[in-house]
């Protein structure tokens, strides 16, 4: 009998948390599944006075999606305005992939050279690398805008890609998994007059994948969304990447092309999303395993 | 001789292999630094180099009323954030943790996906969702018939709310993702053990829970300080006409950003302004991680 107001205690608390867990559930989608609704449908219509879930004929709501603004978006075409957001979308790609196979190389060179080599002043070097990982690069906007156009890096690809590869955190992450690797079959590879290139290459990177893909998941998000550093960057449309293409359109205070906007945003966000939902388990472990915001 | 030989060709083959990124460290950060340090001492602009003027920039910003209702509101902001998003996805990880893992799957997956949504489109997402005339809040307001026709967007006292509204939008889910993780490494016994001597549940939260995840609450509170600290992306998003809503919600990036790349273009005294927010940043992150001894627990 004692127990009786306990269980019913339980159940509320059970009930309330799994109705408040549904809520908050609900409200981290609900801003996405706008954004998708939106993307294939006239804007006139998105900025109505009702919700898309609350339309009241959602057969005819459904009914009215279209690729228009998609198509606006990527190809333009007759008397409508070339956007180029399939130029940006390919610059995005590539400019991610080269980020990321250049960051695994660098990185993983010097993680190699932290786990398995002795240098002088190894220690120090080690704390001052791990060190820059705590430098808020956001305050230094104008000494890297004025240093990238020393360089010739303002408005070049290249100065967007390079910088990625000094990831300071990617070197960490590698280190710590490249240590776990049995010393012995370091010392058998040279022991058979390997190189230590080629010990890296064909022994502690194919065992330090999962590593690696949780390098690659943090720096794909970092360089995908990265917007303060592109928009500094570049300055023609040709070279443009996304969020950098988006920010453009919606500057535009006559005639803005919400449509096209909304459509740009969505295949923004289908990427990553895409990918996380193939690769679940290891997005979740690797940007667990320690994001800076 | 022979070891001496090798030891010297393993110090050169790891120069080989650190040069291409110690190269790259020095050019993007300690140059970056070293330039800012540089050009604060002068009053350089576009088009023009600068010459040298000792500290003024550096007293100039320290005595700009704009600059410190900059660090106000980008501490409000951080207070508002943290304080919103670190109980709330504590808790939404306790109660993740004890739902059944057929189903923890979806809801982990809903609460992980924001984190990957671009700053952009997200901005965009909610300045449409708090749109006066057709959004989705208003009307949802218009439902429960109360007022619906607040102007979220361009109410200078509903700024920092806001931002701290999209920002847990963004990372709530993530860091309850992050506890749970860290919940879930908790040994059972601990647990099983309380139960058995007849431990009440506050005391199991305040003698088991806490105490095991103090690193993981240490982390999530630097790490959430500094991203908070810089946030840029949202501010010169969210808002429309570009105005930070008559300068309230101008956070100290975006007061850096528009010294350097408005009009005035003012690259010295924008250097200097970097660099005091720089040494605040700093000073918050040493006094977080003094308070709530960080070093120690990463020694254990």
């Amino acid at each position: 009998m004692g127990m009786q107001p306990k269980t019913i205690f339980q159940q509320i608390f059970k009930i309330s948390g799994i109705v408040l867990f549904c809520t908050v559930t609900l409200l981290f989608l609900y801003p996405l599944l706008w954004l998708a609704d939106s993307s294939f449908r006239p804007w006139t219509e998105v900025a109505s006075t009702v919700p898309f879930f609350v339309e009241k004929n959602p057969i005819e709501a459904i009914s009215s999606y279209n690729l228009k603004a998609m198509t606006e978006a990527l190809i333009g075409g007759e008397g409508l305005t070339k956007w180029n957001v399939g130029l940006a979308f390919i610059n995005s790609v590539w400019v991610t992939i080269a980020a990321i196979l250049l960051t695994i190389v660098v990185c993983s060179f010097a993680a190699y050279a932290f786990a398995y080599l002795n240098f002088p002043f190894k220690k120090p070097v080690f704390v001052i690398v791990i060190a820059t990982m705590m430098l808020p690069m956001t305050t230094m906007v104008v000494p890297y805008y004025l240093l990238l156009n020393t360089l010739g890096l303002i408005d070049n690809p290249l100065g967007l890609i390079i910088p990625y590869a000094a990831s300071a955190f990617s070197i960490f992450l590698l280190r710590q998994y490249f240590v776990k690797v049995p010393f012995s079959y370091i010392e058998s590879a040279r022991m058979e007059g390997s190189s230590e290139f080629r010990i890296l290459f064909s022994i502690i990177m194919p065992l330090a994948r999962p590593a690696i893909a949780a390098m690659a998941i943090i720096q794909f998000r970092l360089v995908w969304n990265d917007f303060l550093y592109p928009m500094l960057i570049l300055k023609t449309q040709e070279f443009f990447t996304l969020p950098i293409i988006i920010k453009f359109m919606d500057s535009k205070n006559i005639d803005k092309p919400y449509d096209v906007i909304v459509a740009t945003g969505f295949i923004a966000v289908s990427v990553p999303l895409i990918f996380f939902l193939i690769f679940q388990r290891q997005f979740i472990e690797g940007l667990t395993g320690g994001l800076k915001q | 001789m022979l070891q001496k030989n090798r030891l010297r060709k393993e110090a050169i083959t790891a120069g080989f292999f650190l040069a291409p990124y110690l190269i790259l460290m020095v050019i993007f950060t300690v140059f970056v630094f070293g330039m800012g340090a540089i050009k604060s001492l002068t009053d350089a602009a576009r088009l023009n180099p600068g010459e040298f003027i000792g500290f003024d920039n550096y007293i100039q910003v320290l005595s700009d009323d704009k600059f410190w209702r900059a660090v106000a509101t980008t501490f409000m902001y951080m207070f508002g954030a943290m304080l919103v998003q670190i109980p709330v996805a504590f808790l939404l990880a306790n109660i993740l943790n004890t739902i059944n893992k057929r189903f923890r799957g979806i809801f982990r997956a809903a609460f992980f996906i924001p984190v990957l949504v671009n700053s952009i489109v997200l901005a965009f997402l909610f300045r449409q969702l708090f749109a006066t005339d057709f959004g989705m809040i208003n009307w949802f307001f218009g439902v429960l018939g109360m007022p619906n026709n607040t102007d979220w967007l361009r109410s200078p006292s509903l700024a920092v709310p806001l931002l701290v509204i999209v920002s847990s939008w963004q990372w709530m889910g993530f860091h309850a993702i992050y506890f749970l993780a860290n919940l879930q490494s908790i040994d059972v016994t601990l647990y099983e053990a309380a139960k058995i001597d007849g431990a009440s549940p506050v005391r199991v939260l305040m003698q088991i829970t806490f105490p095991m995840m103090k690193s993981a609450l240490t982390f999530v509170m630097v790490t959430s300080a500094i991203g908070c600290l810089q946030l840029f992306d949202l501010v010169y998003m969210l808002f429309p006409d570009n105005g930070y809503v008559g300068g309230t919600a101008r956070t100290i990036v975006a007061y850096i950003y528009d010294e350097s790349f408005s009009q005035a273009s003012r690259y010295g005294y924008a250097s200097a302004a970097g660099w005091v927010a720089f040494f605040i940043i700093l000073a918050i992150s040493l006094l977080q991680l003094r308070f709530l001894g960080l070093g120690q627990s990463k020694e254990q």
